[in-house]
């Protein structure tokens, strides 16, 4: 008795000082993390254009935003962004998903090829020239496809997909196979409705690849008008090319930018937070 | 199917004989098999090399190659067809037998086999063979006959012996498969795959998109043999790999930097989210840590174009970047430092710009692990008298030393991956610390006019290619040190 009394004392001392330091700490990495952001947040709301760090905008404006959503080209890129992340994320998950369904047919014919295929891909790659040659034979350069078709086809998603649908009991599959189901029935009404978190983890990965792309988009789009939110943020950003033909300072607008390109997952992110990070624990620590 | 040493039925698929814990020895081991796609891959680019041939060029150093390759490389298919067969019958050893037949022949036909002397091609009946096959040689442009017909046959004979072989793997399992595989027992193959029609329907979009953007860019590696600039590649043999070790100080740049700014990286990224785990593991307030956690991992979701400009905004050597003139106005400094502009500090700035970015969502696994420790040995620690320090030296860090050496190993093969974090924050002042294998390549192709497709595709294949021995090792590493591969 007298022991567990001593190491409760204990257990008290020692835990007094440790936890205020730490709790410091990760304020301190919260800052270091936060205060960029809200320095670009100030920015882009305030149309005075000073550049010292402040906690509020010293005079509040909403023309950087306002001018991204009525200057076409800033709000053209924008669209073909969410155009792209949208039609990406349905195909990839169209193809991931019947991949892995494909895959966990264990007595298919060919079954151990098709899996072999898949996996050679991801230990060889034909590397950038070769795909560019490829999208200028199939004649896709300059057309969103050429951003959208090879992002939407990922070995390694459907390889998690994949694991996810073994994890489904066989004993569903040969019951709805008695029943007279066919293979495409059950995969739409049995597969799909019991996956649906991994199709939340799996799709919120590809919007989240889809969104912020700009390496296809460099290498294979020389069109400006198809440049997506990323490139255009970039060119204003590094290379200061902002339409300055109203009162808005330019910086504000390239702010602007910065916010409106994280916000659409800003805002998804916390409230889909248990998705993203269950896509990290399938990909590793599931078989 | 029973298990051999005390033969209770096995269920399907198992891998370990649930009775007795004997190994199931349904499929060889792997280990030959990772020799054998090495194997594969070379016998994949030499015989692309007929692909492309022409007869001008005959005075170049390697244009030997050109008349000498067409015979060897007949002899070389017909090795890689073997390989392939022999491999899906799981004949490992003849597999590799042959596999290092073709690479023997494939160093043969580069070194032995010169054949200077020659001018005229038609001295070898079997190119009469490509000619005929050829669908039209005009002298001077490349040509796909006999080359492209016989890969495709050696592919179809390859995927026939797939078949074979899963035909075999029926045989051997109907025991097991009577009871509830009703559809499999005592059918042909055909009758099987007829079975299971829906299931090629469904894949065919998948396997068109593979092949269309994985294994065509595979076949396109023949042009780092060719020189091919805007039209008409021909072939050149080896001289650009020639140029490319011998003569390009920028390549061996770009290799280093690769190199050493991947690895920097991983060691500074892993090590970070291993402190930060420990730490976010101690607090006890759970809606803190949460609020934590979702702070730490945000940056994940920002695309490096946005993590480049946040950046870029506030390490600004103006009077907008808030860094420079906070450390100007402590009289830290006497004039502005350019982080992203000068090669003394770029290095620094960038990985900087990936701890922020990647080591809050880098945690993840580590805390995963760390949740899934028994607070049992905590508590019996701390009876024993275990302070914070012991338990975390005897407890935490050896549970999560598995989980360190795993992710460690998952990025070590992506390390010459690197390119879209650099291709965003990277300029003209600082190539030479900066410059990484893939922005060597997209800048060397894109920005200048005329440039030679066939040396970066030569730059990038020797990307792959070292990628390829990367992720092929850390699989076995990774096999030795989890028990299962990376791929």
């Amino acid at each position: 008795m007298s022991d567990n009394t001593v190491t409760v004392v204990k257990h008290k001392k020692k835990f007094k000082i440790f936890p205020l330091v730490n709790g410091l700490v990760f304020i301190l990495i919260s800052l270091a993390i936060m205060l960029p952001i809200w320095k670009v947040i100030i920015d882009s709301l305030d149309a005075s254009s000073a550049y010292s760090f402040r906690w509020v905008p010293s005079s509040f404006t909403l023309g950087g935003y306002g001018a991204i959503f009525k200057r076409a080209a800033l709000y053209r890129p924008f669209l073909i962004s969410c155009v792209v992340t949208l039609i990406g994320t349905f195909m990839g998950l169209l193809l991931v998903t019947l991949g892995g369904y494909v895959l966990i047919q264990w007595e298919m014919p060919g079954r151990n090829f098709f899996a072999y295929m898949l996996l050679f891909t991801m230990i060889f790659d034909g590397g950038m020239i070769p795909k560019f040659l490829v999208m200028k034979n199939l004649h896709l350069l300059n057309t969103l496809w050429a951003v959208i078709l090879p992002m939407s086809i990922n070995c390694y998603n459907l390889v998690l997909m994949r694991n996810f649908f073994e994890g489904i009991p066989e004993a569903l599959f040969e019951a709805a196979e008695i029943d007279g189901c066919s293979p495409m029935r059950i995969f739409v009404q049995i597969v799909l409705p019991l996956s649906k978190a991994a199709l939340a983890s799996i799709g919120l990965m590809f919007a989240v690849a889809f969104w912020n792309d700009y390496t296809n988009f460099k290498i294979y789009i020389t069109n400006n008008n198809l440049f997506n939110f990323q490139i255009k943020l970039r060119n204003m950003v590094m290379d200061s090319d902002i339409p300055n033909d109203d009162s808005v300072d330019p910086n504000t607008i390239a702010s602007a930018a910065v916010i409106v390109a994280i916000l659409p997952f800003a805002i998804i992110y916390p409230f889909c937070q248990k998705y993203f990070v269950q896509g990290v624990n399938i990909g590793a620590v599931k078989e | 199917m029973q298990c051999k040493s005390c033969n209770t039925e096995l269920p399907k698929r198992a891998k370990v004989c649930p009775k007795c814990g004997t190994k199931v020895n349904d499929k060889p081991e792997g280990s030959l098999k990772v020799i054998a796609i090495i194997g594969l891959v070379v016998a994949m680019i030499g015989s692309m090399m007929p692909f492309v041939q022409n007869t001008e060029d005959i005075t170049d150093a390697y244009s030997y190659m050109n008349i000498s390759v067409p015979a060897m490389w007949y002899l070389f298919i017909l090795c890689f067809v073997a390989s392939i067969i022999l491999i899906v019958l799981k004949k490992e050893k003849l597999s590799f037998i042959s596999t290092a037949l073709a690479a023997v022949i494939f160093i043969v036909s580069f070194v032995a086999f010169d054949f200077k002397g020659y001018t005229s091609r038609t001295n070898f009946t079997l190119h009469r063979l490509t000619e005929l096959l050829s669908d039209g040689y005009n002298g001077s442009n490349y040509v796909i006959g006999a080359g492209s017909v016989l890969l495709i046959l050696g592919l179809i004979i390859g995927v026939v012996g797939c078949f074979i072989d899963v035909l075999q793997y029926f045989k051997k399992d109907l025991g097991v498969d009577k009871k509830y595989l009703t559809n499999s027992i005592n059918r042909s193959i055909w009758t099987t795959m007829y079975y299971h029609r829906g299931f090629y329907i469904m894949f065919i979009p998948v396997f068109i998109m593979i092949v269309l953007f994985y294994y065509w860019p595979m076949l396109g590696c023949r042009y780092a043999f060719t020189r091919y600039v805007i039209t008409d590649p021909y072939y050149v043999g080896l001289k650009h790999f020639k140029q490319m070790f011998t003569n390009d100080v920028y390549f061996w740049q770009a290799f280093r930097n690769t190199l050493i700014l991947s690895i920097t990286k991983l060691v500074l990224n892993t090590g970070a989210a291993v402190i930060i785990s420990l730490l976010l593991n101690e607090i006890v307030s759970l809606g803190f840590k949460k609020t934590v956690q979702t702070i730490v991992y945000l940056p994940h979701f920002m695309s490096w174009v946005v993590v480049a400009s946040v950046f870029k905004m506030i390490l600004d050597p103006n009077a907008s970047g808030v860094v420079n003139s906070l450390l100007l106005k402590w009289n830290l400094i006497n004039e502005p430092i350019y982080f992203l502009g000068d090669t003394k500090y770029w290095r620094g700035t960038f990985y900087v710009m990936n701890v922020w970015k990647d080591t809050g969502w880098g945690t993840i696994l580590f805390l995963a692990t760390l949740s899934g420790i028994s607070p049992d040995l905590y508590e019996a620690a701390q009876i024993d008298g275990a302070n914070r320090w012991k338990r975390l030296l005897y407890i935490t860090l050896p549970a999560l030393a598995n989980t360190i050496i795993t992710v460690f190993i998952l990025n070590l093969a992506k390390v010459m991956n690197l390119f879209e974090s650099v291709f965003v924050t990277i300029n003209a002042a600082v190539y030479s610390v900066g410059q990484v294998l893939q922005t060597y390549v997209y800048f060397k192709t894109f920005s200048s006019g005329n440039s030679d497709y066939g040396y970066t595709t030569a730059v990038g294949l020797f990307k792959s290619f070292i990628g390829m021995l990367l992720v092929l090792t850390c699989n076995f590493l990774s096999k030795k040190v989890r028990g299962r591969g990376i791929v």
